[in-house]
This record gives structure tokens, sequence and C-alpha cells, in this order.
């Protein structure tokens, strides 16, 4: 929205005209995109605002809620809609809803620091060294090449290896290649915003580099990067789901929905729910955080 | 430069600017230096406004962001108000140094921060430069909004988006004024704007320079409206002043060749006369700044060149008081005069 304002202005002033026939050639184009943008924005919004709160906030209202990890093997391979357990239980008694709504949030919370965690760090390190440039941002910028052209899971298996598994290493391991790449698109955004007039005018007026940087450059950046930082949610939340899946992942005491489909695998013949059911929940997640992230990208005009 | 009439110091003495960039050579494109502004010199006297009218790529734009310090200059001296800003070595010299010069850009929108409402936009100098408390803050931006016609109730939370082009440069405007500067200087600051608008603003710029003694540089490329603006202009070509003078005089006889085929060249608002055809000298492009000619840099496209104009850089000379020119060979005073009398008129394309 920062980016364009007089397009910005045009496109909000332009009445979506009612008669199809009055309407311009770019007109049907611009009311379709602007009608198209609203949908991407509220249907994967709620749907992520529902799992958001069920995973979060039902298991604390709803206190009835069996243990994720307790179960009782007399209750073990319950089938869906017996009674106590909606969708039933796994090989080891446990709850499959509770699971569902446990593993969610260890995958919603790993997604979302790993990112606060890249977005903060890469943004503030691209953004600087796009700022200062020099030698400084060279040798920022080839530093984080490096971690990108490393084979990524290779990077976080390392690293959640040699630190022990628990969640904070995963979050940790995550954001360290979340870095990279929030760096670059927070250094591409401040190279074009460092040649603004108004950055100019404010070095005209007296301010000070760190103040350009603070409250001029960063309020510029940062809707771009948040818009990028939806899409990499959903990344992130996949490479929870294959380390958990290949076992490096989070303890077992925290399930967590990449760890319900690799416990479940080895039941796909007999009991094939036990994958497709967190693989839907996975897959819903981060459909909808793609085409929120899309459709606010569109809005925003970002890159 | 020869001062014509010496009234004191000059509020801005320019000496010797020069102004380069390195380009790299990549994808086709040539590399080099360009030699963007060479060894240009001139003064703005307190309470004038120096018009500077130039080809589109004749530096006119560099040379005043040098002027300014963004970025500061190769070489040369920039004497402001007592102070050589380019001689400044720690940047709080310089920024307390350039204090009371503020500029107003070409583009209405991109000067301003889209993010930031009017309010804090022309607050922006006076925090930067940590003057009053917030309340006395306040009192001068409605002050300085009130001066540019701008009702701060109505338009203080406004962002940029929110406003119309005319408006933003008034904004623009009226942040240069919070610091209650000396000089102000204009780079293109009415070219984007539509007619009405860009009355108003000069309507405007005029009633300051009244009311607060303001100095202007002006920069523009439309001549009509500099010779309506300025008390004198400077001709800029290829990064150097050909000619610099009293504005009546210079667009009644100019002196230097490529000032002549620039006037030659505004159209007439009277549809009787033929249209002016470009003149020879300016059909097709000027020579690039990468590889400016040698001695004079108009030689090869001046209808009076001579071998001497590609050997020597002409010297600057005032060929009239307060009027210099840099040619070896100036059209004579006594030339005849081109049908520009009406220019000042014409419809500011």
């Amino acid at each position: 929205m920062a980016v364009q304002p007089p397009d910005l202005a045009t496109a909000r002033g332009a009445d979506p005209a009612a008669d199809p026939l009055d309407a311009t050639a770019t007109g049907p184009a611009r009311a379709s995109r602007r009608r198209g943008t609203g949908k991407g924005l509220w249907i994967p919004g709620t749907i992520l605002g529902l799992i958001v709160l069920a995973c979060f906030a039902w298991p604390l209202v709803y206190r009835d809620l069996p243990s994720p990890t307790a179960g009782s093997l007399l209750a073990a391979n319950l089938p869906p809609f017996s009674p106590g357990h909606l969708l039933g239980t796994d090989p080891l008694g446990n709850d499959i809803v509770s699971r569902l709504l446990h593993g969610g949030r260890v995958s919603l919370e790993v997604g979302l620091t790993s990112n606060a965690i890249g977005l903060l760090l890469g943004g503030s390190l691209g953004m600087f060294a796009a700022f200062r440039g020099g030698w400084l941002e060279t040798v920022t910028m080839r530093l984080l090449d490096m971690l990108i052209a490393f084979p990524s899971l290779v990077l976080v298996l390392v690293v959640s290896t040699y630190l022990t598994p628990s969640k904070l290493n995963v979050i940790w391991a995550i954001s360290f290649f979340s870095i990279p790449t929030f760096a670059r698109l927070a250094r591409a955004a401040t190279l074009r915003l460092r040649e603004q007039v108004y950055v100019v005018a404010a070095r005209l007026a007296g301010q000070r580099d760190g103040a350009i940087l603070l409250r001029h450059i960063a309020p510029n950046v940062l809707p771009q990067l948040l818009t990028y930082s939806l899409l990499w949610v959903a990344a992130a939340i996949a490479i929870e789901a294959s380390l958990s899946f290949l076992g490096f992942g989070v303890p077992a005491s925290e399930p967590s929905w990449g760890m319900m489909i690799s416990r479940g695998q080895a039941y796909i013949s007999s009991n094939p729910e036990l994958v497709l059911i967190p693989s839907a929940c996975l897959f819903l997640t981060i459909v909808c955080l793609n085409t929120l992230g899309d459709a606010l990208r569109a809005r925003t005009g970002a890159p | 430069m020869t001062a014509g009439n010496g009234t004191g110091r000059p509020l801005l003495e320019v000496r010797n600017l020069v102004q380069e960039f390195v380009v790299r050579a990549h994808g086709g494109v040539r590399g080099g230096v360009v030699h963007a502004v060479s060894d240009v010199s001139f003064e703005v006297r307190a309470g004038e406004t120096l018009g500077v009218v130039g080809e589109t790529g004749s530096g006119k734009s560099t040379m005043v962001r040098s002027v300014l310090q963004a970025p500061p200059p190769k070489s040369g001296e920039v004497w402001f108000q007592g102070v050589d800003l380019a001689g400044a070595r720690k940047r709080r010299d310089l920024v307390a140094a350039r204090r009371q010069m503020q500029a107003v850009f070409q583009d209405p929108y991109g000067s301003l921060d889209p993010k930031w409402t009017v309010f804090s936009i022309v607050e922006e100098p006076l925090a930067a430069y940590r003057t009053g408390d917030r309340r006395q803050r306040r009192a001068r931006v409605e002050e300085v909004l009130d001066l540019v016609g701008l009702d701060p109730s109505v338009f203080g939370d406004r962002k940029p988006g929110q406003l119309s082009g005319g408006q933003c440069q008034r904004v623009a405007i009226a942040r240069a004024l919070t610091l209650a500067p000396a000089l102000i200087v204009c780079d293109e600051a009415v070219s984007s704007l539509d007619v009405l608008s860009q009355a108003q603003v000069l309507n405007l710029f005029e009633r300051l320079r009244a009311e607060l003694g303001l100095s202007y540089l002006f920069i523009a490329h439309d001549l009509a409206l500099v010779k309506q603006v300025s008390d004198r202009v400077a001709v800029m070509y290829l990064g150097t002043l050909c000619e610099v003078g009293p504005a009546e005089e210079l667009y009644r006889n100019p002196l230097h060749p490529y000032t002549k085929a620039l006037l030659d060249s505004i159209p007439s608002p009277d549809p009787e006369r033929p249209r002016p055809r470009v003149p020879d000298e300016l059909a097709g492009e000027p020579p690039s700044p990468l590889d400016p000619p040698s001695g004079c840099r108009f030689r090869t496209r001046c209808p009076r060149a001579a071998e001497i104009c590609a050997v020597e850089a002409p010297p600057v000379r005032a060929a009239r008081p307060d009027h210099t020119v840099a040619c070896h060979f100036p059209l004579s005073p006594a030339a005849p005069v081109s049908p520009v009398e009406q220019s000042g008129d014409s419809a500011a394309e």
C-alpha cells in the first residue's frame, strides 16, 4: 500500500462500474482483481483464525480434552466417532483430536516464532547492509548467500542434531535459513527506498542515519517482509513436519503434525486415517497461509 | 566569477564545482567517468532568485544536489552564509551549516514518506534539529501549514496518498520553511504539476519571498517559467554554465549561441506566427557526458565554432555589467533580436 500512492489513489477512487458496458478496458480487470483480493483475504484468514483458535484456546476452555500422550493401550486403535474420541485413537491409545490440537500448536509455534526471528534478524541485517553499502554490504550478503547455497534440510538436520532435539532448537534451526531470505528481500527493498527523494529530504532536514533507517526505511520495508513471511510460515511448518517425520524434530512428549504423520505411516494400510487426518490439517493450514500471503502481496503491491 | 555589483558577500557562492560519477561497464553499457558537472561557478545573492535552465541531462539536478551536499561534490567550494559546506569535515558541522538551506524536489509524492502524516512530515526538520519543545513545534508546524495555505486541522492527520500533487508540493514547501531558511533550492519544483497548481505554487513562492525575504535557486527546463520567476538566469549545457545574466537582458540579448538556440525554440502563443523550427544546433542528442567534447562543450553543435573552440575551453568573461558568458565568439549585443518578447507569457508546458 505504500509503494505508489498516486496509483492507489486512482485505484481506490475508481468506482467499480455497475454497468460492465460502461467500464473502460482496465475497469473490469481492476474490479475483478479487487473482488478476488477480498475473497483471497477473508476465506483463508477465517480458516486460519479458526485453526489458531482451536489449537490454542480450545484445550484451555474444554478441560475434559484427553491428554495427547498419556493414552491407555486398552483404548488403542479406536475407530472414528467412538464415544469420547471423536476421531478415534492411535495405536498407543492417545486421543487423535487432542493430538491434532496440541500438534497444531507446536507446528504453528515453530512456524510463527522461527519466522519472527528470521524477519527480525534477517530483515535488520539486510536493511542495515543495504543502507550502509560498501564492503559491509558485500561481506554480509556473500555470507548469507553461502547459507542459501547450502542444502537447507541438511543444515537444519545438522543444527538440530548437534543441539539436543527440542522445540526451541528446531525453531532456531529453521530460522537459521529463513534469515538469508529475509535479508535479501529487505536489502532489495532498502536499495530502492534509499534512493527515494523523501530519504534525501530527511537527510537535508538534518535527520540522522539511524533515525532515517528506523523511521523511514523500516516502516516501508516491513509490509513487504510481513506478506512474504506468511509464505514462509507455511514453509517452516512443512520443514518442521519433515524434521519430525525424519525423527529430528520436537521430542515425543510434544506431538506435532509432522510426528503424527511419521508415526502413522507404519499403519498406513490398516489405519490410513492416522496419516490422512494430520496431513489434511497440514495441507489446509499451508494452503491458507499461501493464499493469504499471495492475496496480501497482490494488495500491497510488494514484489 | 566576476560579481558585477558588489553588494556585500553573496548568500551562496559556488566556486569551481565538479561532480563526476564512475560507471562500470556492463551489459552493453559503456563504462567510464560521467562528467556531470564541470567547473561551475555562480552565486545567489540575498533576496534574489537565480534560475537555472538547460536541456534534460545538462546536469542541473546533479549540480543542485552537489550544492546541497547530497551527495557532496567531487571538488569545488560551496560557500553558504560564510561556511564552506563542501569543506565541512564532520557531518555535524555540515548539518549545522546547511540548516538554512532547504530544498523542494520535483516529484511531489516521492518527496514525502507515504507512511507519515502531513503533521509529522512538516515537523521532521524541527525534531531532527531538536528545536523547541512539543508545544512550540506544534505551533510552528501549524504556522507554516497556514503559510502555504493548508488548514492544519484538515490536513494535519492526512497521509500523502490522500493529497493532490499540488497539495503534496505545498507540504514539501512547508517542510522546507519550518526551519526559517534563507535559501530554498527548487529542483524542478513545479515541473510535474498541472498548470493551475503550477501557478498557485509559483505565487506562493513569490509571496514567501516578499514576506520572508527568501532567496531561491530555481531549476527548471521551462524557459518561459524561469524568465517569469528569476532575477538572474544561468544557462547550463552539458555540465557547464554558458551564460549568467539578468533575466530580462539575457532573454532579450543572449550572448551565448546556445542560449540563443534555446530561446529560438520557444513556441509563440500567437497562432498566426509560424511555429519555430527547432534550431539546427539543437537537432539530435547532445554529446554524452561520458565523453564530452574537448574545449568548449557546445562546439559540436555551434554554428560559430572555430578551431580554437576545440582546443581551449572558453573562459568566463563579463561581457556586460553583471552578465557573464563563456564563449570565444559571443553574439554581439547588436545581434538581431529574436522574437522572444512574449515568451514570458507563453503557456507553461
